[in-house]
């Protein structure tokens, strides 16, 4: 094998790439689905209380409600605004200060509090609004409350489903890099006849399908890192995350070019990819739900490529932790070569 | 001998070549029965409830809590008659959007946060505490419970209030509890505090029925499974746009429709044919799919049928813009998809609460899905939705102007 010719054929693959679809698609996928989970999902699954204040006066409530972890504040200028947008159910509640509201309550004149609640918002919504009003304008009293509270936590803090999301994000960049791109570029060349002319040159059909692995670990590689990057999930141990994206990139692109292998149309290689798709897809719902049996997914592949992804990126772990997981890895990725050898023949059909 | 074909022969002579060349399309009849089970599967799996409550346990009981309070301020010589207050204290744990579990101690309190113990709900609304490790079963017939928040209060709380003692009360919370549950928690016990020990609220509240502005759905709220009807039903005319693209794209790319203008066939009868064939396959699977997922009634079925059959136009007519720029396989699916994304935005909009974006109700889909939501969720009749279906039908009419002159013109330079 010319690693001289592998790399010619690398470069050929690349300077032809960004002008094909599936090229293109696989690099805006993983920002696409970035830009979709992080703004559209995370907001979706954890909504937080979202609050509306008209302040006529400066009110030191605003400000303190402002300062509140766990609610979405918005000020406003106007009250019908307020009044139309808890109607509307943009907001779930909304607090009208009048000018002077801070001086009457200290003054104990009890000034009447204009409060608004949307009819969809949740009963729990409610009672947190309402509790954390009456405990913000109490605060103006200046006085100490009759009882002592005492928190004690258990557990970990949890993740938010943002962070939960990442490892599907993640999935999709190594799958569309490492599975999709070098196995469409395969296709298309058995399709157009490249291949077969390809064959016809000194190159073959090793450093050929070296090549196309080559083109997809690097892709899947670079998408994976940029993914983490913009997640900002790249965690206190950036080294140990690329070892353990090497692994999972070495491990799709050799899936890929099985996938490519295998397929003699871009019809066959798209039903391959959608079924094969959902089965690869699985483990990654796992992560999304935490309370469900985690020994299901370890009998998915790439539970071990995602695994030490979470736990090296996400969990801040060391790479000793996950050594098991990825030995798997590299060990299925070992398999999957003689297999590729079997089916080698498939390439000039 | 020179025999006259009518334009409706030559329309099913088309019609027929399609169905057979998409029946044996193995790709998109599989993709076909496959969204159409897996939607429906999904419909039925999603959750059916909204969890509205805060739920919270307490110890000691509150029977106890409230028999201890009282020994302890009659015994400070406070007169029965002015502990009715406690009263409002006990309505005060019922309110609407709170759920109480209580225990008998704190280390079983405890022992629930951290689920080493597990609660029960039964159908009859009781709490049955079970553990895991034990030799007792799980309760049947009833729903498990996790517990947000435990509060642990002295037992004598209510009287050390009154009678000016500053209790502790210990809140035990899991770490993963958001900031605002547990806020309101520690709230909810120092307002009861300040009732108590007579610190009336610093303000005037307003009425119950004054606050709640639109439609009091409390109790009522619309769970994610009936949000998902109209998207599933949008989803599944949205699909079809691949398969009618993906004709099309075949005939422009292999010429077959040069071939079959040779014969008496002419450009409309091709462009009619796309058109009846695609809303077929479109609006048949609609309505598979919303008989599935049991979105008509007697009173809907008229409005949801012309709202399905406007949703298929508007996919026809995007495949056969699609299908038009006659791409390859992968090159299709991808010029579908820049069509496609920008038409989903409306229906995820669906699932946030509130009202939509304005930029959002500008996409041509949005009318298509308003309605869907509109008439499977809330009911609309004619007279709700006569705006939105002129919408729709407005840019029904653009997209399948434009998909028509497209591909007109595409097959006119063929």
């Amino acid at each position: 094998m010319s690693i001289n010719r592998v790399l010619k054929i690398l470069f050929k693959d690349f300077s032809v790439g960004p002008r094909k679809s599936f090229f293109i698609w696989a690099l805006i996928m993983p920002f696409a689905l970035t830009l979709l989970f992080q703004v559209t999902f995370g907001s979706l699954f954890e909504p937080k209380p979202r609050v509306g204040i008209v302040d006529f006066g400066n009110s030191a409530v605003t400000t303190a409600v402002q300062e509140l972890e766990g609610f979405e504040v918005s000020i406003l200028d106007y009250t019908d605004e307020l009044i139309e947008m808890v109607e509307q159910h943009d907001l779930d509640a909304g607090l009208i200060l009048t000018a002077g509201f801070d001086e009457a309550v200290k003054a104990g004149e009890k000034p009447k509090l204009d409060f608004y609640i949307s009819g969809e918002s949740l009963a729990s919504n409610r009672i947190i609004i309402s509790v954390m009003a009456i405990e913000q304008i109490r605060e103006l009293e200046e006085g100490d409350p009759p009882v002592d509270v005492q928190m004690v936590y258990f557990g970990e803090p949890g993740l938010p489903i943002s962070i939960r999301l990442v490892p599907v994000i993640v999935f999709y960049a190594l799958v569309m890099a490492g599975i999709w791109v070098p196995s469409s570029s395969l296709v298309e060349e058995k399709e157009r006849g490249t291949l077969t002319a390809m064959m016809v040159t000194s190159a073959r059909l090793n450093e050929i399908l070296a090549a196309k692995w080559l083109l997809g670990f690097i892709f899947a590689t670079f998408l994976a890192v940029v993914t983490l990057l913009l997640n900002r999930a790249f965690g206190p141990r950036p080294l140990e995350v690329i070892v353990v994206i090497i692994v999972a990139a070495s491990l799709t692109s050799m899936i890929g070019l099985l996938v490519g292998l295998y397929s003699k149309t871009a019809t066959m290689l798209f039903t391959l990819i959608k079924s094969l798709g959902m089965f690869l897809f699985i483990p990654v719902i796992f992560y999304i739900f935490p309370d469900w049996p985690q020994w299901i997914a370890k009998i998915f592949p790439l539970y071990w490529i995602i695994s030490p992804i979470w736990e090296v990126s996400i969990m801040g772990e060391p790479l000793s932790s996950v050594w098991f997981e990825l030995t798997i890895a590299i060990a299925i990725t070992l398999i999957l070569i003689p297999l590729l050898l079997l089916i080698r023949k498939r390439a000039m059909v | 001998m020179k025999s006259q074909i009518s334009g409706s022969k030559l329309l099913l002579a088309i019609l027929k070549k399609d169905l057979k060349v998409y029946s044996r399309n193995t790709i998109y009849l599989f993709l076909t029965i496959i969204s159409l089970v897996f939607f429906v599967a999904i419909f039925w799996i999603v959750p059916d409830t909204v969890e509205e409550d805060i739920t919270f346990a307490i110890t000691p009981p509150l029977s106890e809590l409230f028999s201890e309070g009282r020994d302890v301020l009659l015994a400070a010589g406070i007169p029965e008659q002015l502990l009715e207050q406690f009263d409002d204290l006990e309505a005060a744990f019922e309110e609407e959007g709170l759920m109480l579990v209580e225990f008998e101690n704190e280390d079983q309190l405890k022992k629930a946060i951290t689920q080493d113990l597990e609660v029960y709900k039964t159908e009859q609304g009781r709490f049955v505490i079970h553990d895991p490790d034990g030799e007792q079963k799980k309760p049947e017939n009833s729903k498990r419970i996790r517990l947000d928040i435990g509060m642990s209060f002295p037992p004598t709380f209510f009287g050390d209030v009154v009678v000016g003692v500053r209790p502790t009360v210990t809140v035990f919370a899991d770490a993963a509890v958001p900031d605002e549950i547990r806020g309101a928690m520690q709230g909810f016990i120092r307002e009861m505090a300040y009732q108590l020990a007579g610190h009336e609220l610093p303000v005037e509240l307003p009425d119950e029925e004054m606050i709640i502005l639109g439609q009091d759905r409390l109790g009522a709220q619309i769970s994610t499974r009936t949000k998902m009807r109209p998207l599933i039903a949008f989803f599944i005319l949205m699909m079809e746009t691949f398969a009618l693209a993906s004709l099309i794209s075949n005939e422009v790319l292999q010429r077959t429709v040069t071939a079959l203008l040779v014969t008496p066939m002419r450009v409309w009868h091709f462009l009619t044919a796309k058109t009846i064939f695609g809303m077929a396959l479109a609006m048949s699977q609609g309505l598979i799919v919303l008989i599935f997922v049991r979105a008509f009634t007697a009173e809907n079925w008229p409005l949801l049928l012309l709202t399905i059959f406007l949703g298929s136009l508007l996919f026809t007519a995007v495949a056969m813009l699609v299908g038009a720029a006659g791409k390859d396989f992968i090159g299709q699916l991808m010029f579908s998809m820049l069509f496609i994304i920008p038409l989903m935005i409306p229906s995820f909009a669906v699932l946030f609460p509130g009202s939509v974006a304005t930029w959002v109700r500008a996409l041509p889909s949005y009318p298509i899905v308003n309605l869907l939501y509109e008439v499977t969720i809330h009911g609309a009749t004619w007279a709700d939705s006569y705006t939105s279906l002129l919408y729709a039908a407005l840019w029904v009419l653009i997209i399948f102007a434009a998909g028509l002159f497209v591909l007109k013109r595409k097959v006119a330079t063929l």
